[in-house]
């Protein structure tokens, strides 16, 4: 009776280690393969893969520094970078004095990822600018449910996208796989924090550049 | 020294304080690695902001270690190969508590990223010091497991009782 009993708690142990162990490779697997970017991505306009799936403005602008921003719609410090920042940044662009790439990233979770794809859907319509303004000012609390597809056409409509196209971009996700491959490419070039400014590829200084108006507008000047 | 905890392990509470140390070091474990799976992006960032490995294999840590973390939180919850379990619990504290010392040393301003959230932060918010206290206070819980393996309400009590 002994020797029974001992042996089918040594079964149970071995099935459970082998559960467990199950788990946790396909999870990770899982996991793994989800980050991987796709070739066959819908891409939205301005786009370039060579900087990283960031949307690019001035990319024909020759001898002007590139400023590339990586951002998550959901990140409370990025909605207080583009407050102090933004309209540098946007002058910037109208007067083509830099190349700028928006890397919108979406690491804070899923709502960040229909922030982005909204995104990408108002860069078709030529107004990722005035979207990417618009809802950092209405930006809502973190992961709380209140980013979803209603939302982000307000968002759409308060900057005068009225077009049926934009909400049905917005409804169906049709970016998000984009938005992975631009996750992917942030990964690989070693982003680590969100606002993170580059000019002409090295990290502008976390302490003194990147919350002061006229540190960043100097920094950036390349 | 030594010979103090032989005799506590031995003792009346010595199975209750190993049930109390598998609770808090699977529990911890089991929560750290349940905070993180469900963001991977974020899991990776906080490896990369380490800056000890090389970004490929940062990428693949970000991903793998919350899920061991989940399984061997889970092994030691239910009891079952707990000496293991224990092993490769303290064994990742140690890696921790390196890898939070290096960035400590190194001056690098970063989240431990242990329960979720990670990478750079400010000068003035780093943990290091409590994070390496903690970590600390667990490996000796899994040292305690690895020496005294055999504690309440496990799963495998029994079997490894009649085998001993």
């Amino acid at each position: 009776m002994a020797t029974s009993s001992s042996g089918g708690d040594k079964f149970t142990r071995n099935l459970v280690i082998a559960m467990v162990a199950l788990v946790v490779v396909v999870g990770a697997s899982f996991s793994y393969f989800g980050s991987k970017g796709s070739t066959t991505a819908a891409i939205p306009s301005s786009v370039s893969k060579a900087d990283g799936y960031g949307i690019v403005f001035n990319a024909d602008v020759p001898n002007v520094p590139t400023i590339d921003i990586y951002e998550d719609f959901q990140c409370p410090v990025c909605a207080r970078f583009s407050g102090i920042n933004g309209m540098t940044i946007e002058k910037a662009i109208e007067e083509k004095k830099a190349k700028v790439v928006y890397h919108v990233l979406s690491f804070l979770g899923t709502e960040s990822i229909l922030a982005a794809n909204a995104a990408a859907c108002a860069s078709d319509e030529d107004k990722f600018l005035a979207f990417h303004k618009a809802f950092y000012a209405n930006q809502p609390a973190e992961n709380a449910g209140a980013i979803d597809a209603t939302f982000l056409k307000s968002i759409g409509a308060a900057i005068g996208i009225d077009s049926p196209k934009f909400a049905a971009c917005v409804d169906n996700g049709g970016y998000s796989d984009w938005v992975r491959n631009v996750a992917e490419a942030g990964a690989k070039a070693n982003v680590n924090s969100t606002p993170t400014v580059f000019v002409n590829g090295k990290e502008i200084d976390r302490n003194t550049e990147y919350f002061n108006v006229e540190a960043f507008t100097k920094a950036i000047a390349g | 020294m030594i010979l103090l905890i032989d005799k506590f392990a031995a003792g009346k509470y010595g199975s209750w304080f190993g049930l109390l140390s598998r609770l808090i070091l699977g529990g911890v474990l089991f929560a750290a690695g349940w905070l993180k799976i469900f963001t991977p992006a974020k899991s990776q960032m906080a490896v990369r902001a380490y800056e000890a490995l090389p970004i490929s294999l940062a990428n693949f840590l970000g991903i793998a270690l919350p899920w061991a973390e989940v399984g061997l939180g889970i092994l030691l919850i239910l009891g079952i190969g707990v000496r293991f379990s224990a092993l490769a619990g303290g064994a990742l504290m140690v890696v921790f508590i390196a890898a939070i010392s290096q960035a400590w040393a190194r001056g690098l301003s970063i989240d431990c990223g242990c329960f979720g959230g990670g990478g750079t932060v400010d000068p003035g918010e780093t943990k290091y010091l409590s994070e390496i206290l903690r970590d600390t206070g667990l490996a000796l819980l899994a040292l305690y497991l690895v020496r005294y393996p055999l504690t309440r309400f496990a799963v495998e009590k029994l079997a490894k009782t009649e085998g001993e």
